[in-house]
C-alpha cells in the first residue's frame, strides 16, 4: 500500500476562521481584563470566576493541541495502551482539589510555589520555582511549535515566520487579558474546541457507516467487529503491570504538581465554587477525551478498511485528514480553528504560570516593597519575557525539549507534588526534608532519564523517554527523603531552632480552615513512618528489573 | 481530637482510592488477564470499563466528593463557631 502525504488543499476558509477566532480572543481578553484593579486581580482574576466558567477553563487549560493532533497520532501508533495513559489525566483537578487546591485557595496563594515559600521558606521555594519554570517552558514550547506548524500549513509561510507571528499574537492576548482574560478565553476556547471536535466526528462516523454517530464519545461498538477483523491487536494491552502502574506516579501525581492547573482553583469565587468547577471539569474533560479515543479508533479504522495508508509523518494530522475526506471544507476550517484554540488555551495557562512564578515568587520576594503599579508592569513583562523565551527556543528546539513534554509531568510529580501534599497534610514535614527531597529526587529523575546518561536508566524505550520509569523510582524517593529527613531533623534541637517550625505548623491548621490550633492534628509520627515505608517499598520495586513488558 | 478532623482524613484517603480506581481501572485487567476480552456492550471489557470508569465513573465520584467535602467545610465552620463561643 503506497503511503500518501496529506496537504491542505484550500486554506482560505481556515485562515478566515482562525483570524475570526483571534479577534474574539483579543476582544474577550481586553474586555474581561478591565475588571482587574490590582496585580492580585491580574494573577487570580479577582478570585471571582464562577464554577461553570472555571470548569470549562480548567478543562481547556489541560486539553492542548495534543487533543487534536498528538493523542490521535499516538493511538495510531500505540493503540489501546495509549488510551489508558490518557484516561487517567481526568483525575488531575479532582485530586488537586481534594489534596491541596482548596487549602491553598483558603490561604490566598498565587501559585503552589507561593505555598512552598510560606511553608518551607524562601530557599526551598526558589528550588521549586526553577523546576516549575522549566516544566512550564517545556510544556509551552511543545504547544508553540504545534501552533506554528498549523500556521505554516495554513498560511503557506515558512516555520520561522509562522512561529514568530503566531507566538507574538498569543503572547499579546495573554499579557493584555491577565488571569481574567485567560479564564474567560479558556472557557470560550473549551466550547469552541469541544464543538469543533465532536460534531464533525459524528459526521465522520456516519460517513464510515457507524450507527452511533449521534453520540461519538461512546457509541461506536458496531464498528468494533470490523476493526477486530482488520486490526486484531487493536485492543491488546501489550505491556506489563509495571508499565500501567507507573502511570500513577508519572502522570497522575505528576499532573498534581503542575502549577497552571492548581492556579485555576485559586481563581474560584469560593471553595464550593471550586468544587463545582471540578465537577464541570470532569464532565467536559471526559466527553472530549472519550471523543479523542473515538477519533483515534476512527483513524485506525479508516486506514484498515479504506485501504488508504497514511504516512507516519502525518499521523498527528489524522483529525484533519478524516475531516478533509468526509466533511465539507468549511467544517475542516472550523476544526483547524478548534485545534488552534486548544493549543492557545494551554499556552495561555503556561504563560500565566511562568509570569506569576517570576513576578510573585521571585521578584516580589526579593523586592517586597514595590508598588502595585510596578508589579503590574513586571507582570506584563514576565509573561512577555516567558513567551519570547519559548519562541526563541522553538526556533531551533533541542530534540530533548520537543520529545519531553510528557517527561515534564514526571519532573513536576517528583519536585513539586510531594512537597505540597506533605506540606498541607503533615506538620512534621520541614524545610530540610522538603529541600532535600526536591534536590535529591529531582536530580535523580534527571540522571536516570535517557537524555543525560543513556546508560543509567530504570527501563528502556518509551517508559524511559516519557519519564514513567524515572517517576516510578523518583516520586516515592521524594516522599521517602522528605519524611525521613524531616523525622530526623525534627529531633535535632539545634536544627529545629533555626527554622520557624511552630509558625509552619500553625499554617497547616489555618489552611484547613481551623481557627483554633490543635497540635495533634496532621501531626502523626506513625503516618510519616507509614509513608516512608510504603515509599521505600516502591523505590525497591522500581529498581528491580522486569515487569515492563507483558 | 474531634470527629470532623478524622472525617476529613478519611474522606481524603477514601476519595483518593475511588478516584484512582476510576482513572486506573486498566490495572485490574493488567493484573488479571482472565478478565480481558469479555465483550460488554460490543466492546472488549479491557477497553469499555477503563474508558467508562474514566468518565462516567469519575463524574459520579466527583459529584459525591464535592457534596461531602462541602458539608465537611460547614462542619469545620461549626466547630470553629463552637470554640469561639466557648472562648468568649
Amino acid at each position: 500500500m503506497e503511503e500518501q502525504k496529506w496537504v491542505l488543499e484550500n486554506p482560505t476558509l481556515g485562515i478566515i476562521f482562525v483570524a475570526a477566532s483571534f479577534i474574539i480572543f483579543y476582544f474577550i481578553g481586553w474586555y474581561s481584563a478591565r475588571a482587574a484593579k490590582s496585580s492580585t486581580d491580574y494573577w487570580t482574576a479577582g478570585r471571582n470566576i464562577g464554577a461553570l466558567a472555571n470548569g470549562l477553563g480548567m478543562a481547556s487549560s489541560y486539553m492542548s493541541l495534543a487533543t487534536f493532533m498528538g493523542v490521535t497520532a499516538l493511538i495510531l501508533k500505540l493503540k489501546v495502551p495509549f488510551v489508558y495513559m490518557w484516561i487517567q489525566f481526568g483525575l488531575s483537578i479532582p485530586l488537586i482539589t481534594l489534596w491541596y487546591g482548596t487549602p491553598l485557595r483558603r490561604m490566598g496563594a498565587f501559585t503552589p510555589a507561593h505555598f512552598v515559600r510560606e511553608r518551607y521558606g524562601l530557599s526551598t521555594s526558589y528550588v521549586t520555582v526553577i523546576f516549575m519554570i522549566l516544566i512550564m517552558l517545556m510544556y509551552a514550547l511543545g504547544q508553540m511549535i504545534g501552533v506554528a506548524k498549523v500556521f505554516e500549513m495554513l498560511f503557506g509561510i515558512n516555520y520561522t515566520v509562522a512561529l514568530i507571528c503566531g507566538g507574538a499574537l498569543i503572547v499579546g492576548y495573554v499579557a493584555i487579558g491577565g488571569m481574567y482574560g485567560t479564564s474567560y478565553n479558556a472557557a470560550f476556547q473549551m466550547v469552541l474546541m469541544g464543538v469543533a471536535f465532536i460534531i464533525p466526528l459524528g459526521a465522520i462516523m456516519k460517513a464510515m457507516g457507524g450507527t452511533g454517530w449521534y453520540f461519538p464519545p461512546l457509541l461506536y461498538a458496531d464498528m468494533v467487529p470490523a476493526m477486530l477483523e482488520k486490526v486484531p491487536d487493536f485492543f491488546d494491552m501489550k505491556y506489563g503491570f509495571k508499565w500501567y502502574f507507573s502511570l500513577i506516579p508519572c502522570f497522575t501525581i505528576g499532573a498534581m504538581g503542575l502549577p497552571h492547573l492548581g492556579m485555576r482553583i485559586y481563581t474560584s469565587k469560593s471553595l464550593k465554587s471550586a468544587r463545582g468547577a471540578m465537577v464541570w471539569f470532569s464532565f467536559f474533560c471526559g466527553i472530549v477525551f472519550s471523543a479523542t479515543y473515538t477519533m483515534g479508533f476512527s483513524g485506525v479504522f479508516f486506514q484498515a478498511t479504506s485501504g488508504t495508508a497514511i504516512a507516519a509523518s502525518d499521523y498527528d494530522k489524522i483529525t484533519l485528514i478524516l475531516n478533509s475526506v468526509y466533511n465539507a471544507p468549511w467544517v475542516l476550517a472550523f476544526v483547524i480553528a478548534g485545534a488552534i484554540a486548544a493549543g492557545l488555551s494551554t499556552i495561555s495557562a503556561n504563560l500565566m504560570a511562568i509570569g506569576a512564578l517570576i513576578s510573585q515568587d521571585i521578584i516580589a520576594t526579593i523586592r517586597p516593597n514595590l508598588s502595585d503599579k510596578t508589579m503590574q508592569v513586571i507582570g506584563y513583562s514576565a509573561i512577555t519575557g516567558g513567551g519570547i523565551i519559548a519562541i526563541l527556543i522553538a526556533l531551533n528546539p533541542p530534540t530533548f525539549l520537543v520529545v519531553s513534554i510528557l517527561w515534564a509531568f514526571g519532573l513536576a510529580g517528583v519536585t513539586m507534588a510531594p512537597l505540597v501534599i506533605m506540606g498541607v497534610w503533615w506538620k512534621q514535614a520541614n524545610r530540610y526534608g522538603a529541600s532535600s527531597a526536591a534536590l535529591v529526587a529531582g536530580l535523580t529523575y534527571i540522571a536516570v532519564s535517557p537524555y543525560l546518561f543513556p546508560n543509567i536508566t530504570i527501563a528502556g524505550g518509551l517508559p524511559a523517554k516519557v519519564g514513567m520509569s524515572g517517576a516510578l523510582l523518583c516520586v516515592p524517593l521524594s516522599f521517602l527523603v522528605l519524611t525521613i529527613v524531616s523525622l530526623i531533623t525534627n529531633r535535632i534541637p539545634a536544627l529545629v531552632a533555626r527554622i520557624p517550625h511552630e509558625q509552619d505548623k500553625r499554617l497547616v491548621d489555618s489552611i484547613h480552615g481551623w481557627k483554633e490550633y490543635d497540635d495533634e492534628r496532621y501531626n502523626s509520627t506513625s503516618a510519616g513512618i507509614i509513608v516512608a515505608a510504603v515509599s521505600l517499598f516502591f523505590v525497591i520495586w522500581a529498581i528491580l528489573p522486569g515487569g515492563w513488558t507483558a | 481530637m474531634n470527629s470532623t478532623y478524622k472525617k476529613e482524613i478519611w474522606y481524603t484517603l477514601g476519595f483518593s482510592v475511588l478516584l484512582l480506581m476510576c482513572g486506573h481501572s486498566g490495572l485490574i485487567f493488567s493484573a488479571f488477564p482472565g478478565l480481558r476480552d469479555v465483550m460488554i456492550l460490543g466492546f472488549p471489557s479491557q477497553y469499555l470499563i477503563p474508558v467508562g470508569m474514566g468518565w462516567i465513573g469519575l463524574m459520579v465520584v466527583v459529584v459525591v466528593q464535592a457534596k461531602l467535602t462541602n458539608q465537611l467545610d460547614d462542619e469545620i465552620e461549626a466547630v470553629n463557631a463552637t470554640s469561639t463561643t466557648k472562648g468568649e
